[in-house]
């Protein structure tokens, strides 16, 4: 599993490949610790694998971005990913955009 | 947020009460949450609640409602008028098929308690902890006849259908949400994890000294039935003597008498002992006294608490080969011996496996224990609370409120 991060604009977009799990999530919670930002993207298209565990983290932080003000929104997610957020039904809470430049764009409309 | 949530609740012994128990716990430690109601049975005879004595500075607060009772044919009447005189934002049921009655008016007509509250304008969740259409009935006592199968498989049908009129259902299997969407062609079904009890430090995995226990733990006498235990353990003792069997817990309120029955019935047996009820202070300590955790189970049920408990105490746990368990099993992360249902050698054969090696103990509660750290009660909570706040947003855009949003996120 890899993490990267770069800014686009005021939006700060996390990249996140292979697979996202119990070992990671604390990772991405180390991450929330140093970022400076409220508007947050992940990019999913490389994730090929999610657990409960890692949506947790997920929906941690969009719970700490919307207490700022702002948001974590997604993008890109692959057929399995996206079932796991069906089943669970966390594809009502998040917005969830097909590509990167859809999900950085809504943070100006 | 002001919650309402409709579930046994310790002192009293009603199934899923330590579920309760616990998600109440994280519950009222969300900074979103202001107020929480528990509306739960009475308790027999002149017993009361306890006062809330937890109550910490910045908690919600936790007001106890006794509004039902174990059997009675109105208890769905009275709690949708509780409800509805309580007007929270959100009223949760914690719930399983046999949740208000022994008798099958009494737990169907139980069941109607979310349709009603809803039809009185609330939001409502039920977190049903099993679905009939994965309950073995020839295991639980009813496959000797093929009516009164097909009568139990109707009850099962149409309670389910009322159950799905709240605003969400969720099941902690995913596969059971599969199920319930195609056989009810409805949309408002979610999986929601079980959930961790406790963020425990990591165990001991070693046997404490003094005999090696095995221990088993729950409500006995409907679906957890320890006569095949028992005679396991009869068996085991035939070959060594360092052995304890430790029944932890109390009868199923369906199932009144059961464990005294036994107790005559093994008078005979030395190492045999019975607990009675555990409080939940001594929890540690009798998962943490096992060796090994039993569960004699006859039939399938929804996802067991006390795995997630065994897991959190980093037991090596014994397990009935039925469909239910094994899932949850590959699902979780969790590993296990197993055995044959109502096979007692099989059983002996099992637990011998765990007990003569205490690496194989070691690594399989290790195993547990990781599996059982993976989503922790808070996380659990979270996802409920995201849940409500969605219901209630779109009631709100629809004008079934008053339009007084949740402040979701914000204090």
């Amino acid at each position: 599993m890899a993490l990267t991060t770069r800014t686009v604009g005021n939006v700060t977009v996390l990249e996140l490949t292979g697979r996202f799990d119990a070992h990671m999530a604390p990772a991405l919670l180390e991450w929330y610790g140093k970022l400076r930002t409220a508007q947050v993207v992940v990019n999913l298209a490389g994730v090929n694998f999610i657990d409960s565990s890692a949506l947790a983290a997920l929906t941690g932080g969009m719970k700490r971005c919307r207490q700022q003000k702002g948001d974590l929104k997604l993008c890109a997610l692959q057929q399995p990913v996206q079932v796991i957020f069906e089943l669970t039904r966390m594809n009502r809470a998040f917005e969830i955009f097909p590509s990167e430049t859809e999900a950085i764009a809504s943070f100006t409309h | 947020m002001r919650i309402a949530i409709v579930t046994p609740y310790p002192p009293s012994a009603g199934s899923l009460n330590e579920y309760a128990f616990h998600f109440i716990r994280f519950l009222r430690q969300k900074p979103e949450v202001k107020e929480i109601f528990v509306l739960t049975d009475e308790l027999p005879g002149d017993q009361a609640y306890p006062a809330d004595t937890d109550w910490q500075p910045g908690t919600a607060t936790l007001r106890i409602v006794p509004c039902w009772r174990f059997g009675a044919l109105d208890n769905a009447l009275r709690i949708a008028r509780t409800a509805r005189s309580l007007a929270p934002d959100i009223v949760l049921f914690n719930i399983q098929f046999a949740s208000f009655g022994r008798s099958k008016p009494s737990a169907a007509l139980g069941l109607l308690a979310p349709m009603m509250v809803r039809a009185a304008g609330l939001a409502t969740i039920v977190l049903l902890h099993n679905i009939m259409e994965t309950v073995d009935l020839k295991s639980a006592g009813f496959g000797g006849n093929p009516l009164v199968e097909g009568v139990i498989r109707a009850f099962g049908t149409v309670s389910t259908r009322i159950l799905l009129r709240a605003d969400l259902l969720a099941v902690t299997i995913p596969r059971y949400v599969e199920i319930l969407e195609k056989k009810y062609g409805v949309s408002n079904v979610l999986l929601a994890p079980h959930g961790a009890f406790d963020e425990a430090p990591p165990p001991t995995f070693d046997a404490p000294p003094g005999p090696l226990q095995i221990m088993t733990f729950g409500k006995f006498g409907t679906y957890k039935k320890i006569e095949p235990l028992v005679v396991a353990f009869r068996l085991l003792q035939k070959v060594r003597q360092d052995l304890e069997l430790v029944i932890a817990g109390t009868d199923s309120p369906n199932a009144p008498g059961y464990l005294e029955g036994v107790r005559q019935a093994n008078a005979d047996l030395q190492g045999l002992r019975f607990t009675g009820y555990v409080a939940e202070e001594d929890v540690p300590r009798i998962f943490q006294d096992a060796s090994v955790v039993v569960f004699p189970y006859t039939s399938t049920t929804g996802s067991s608490g006390v795995l997630h408990q065994a897991g959190n105490y980093g037991r090596a746990v014994v397990l009935p080969q039925l469909g239910d368990l094994a899932e949850l099993i590959a699902e979780e992360g969790y590993t296990g011996e197993f055995f044959t249902p109502d096979d007692p050698q099989s059983l002996a054969d099992a637990m011998t496996r765990l007990l003569d090696d205490p690496e194989r103990r070691r690594a399989m509660g290790t195993q547990n224990y990781l599996a059982a750290c993976g989503l922790p009660m808070a996380e659990v909570v979270e996802w409920y609370l995201i849940h409500a706040a969605n219901i209630l947003a779109i009631r709100a855009a629809r004008g079934q409120t008053s339009g007084k949003l949740p402040t979701f996120g914000h204090r």
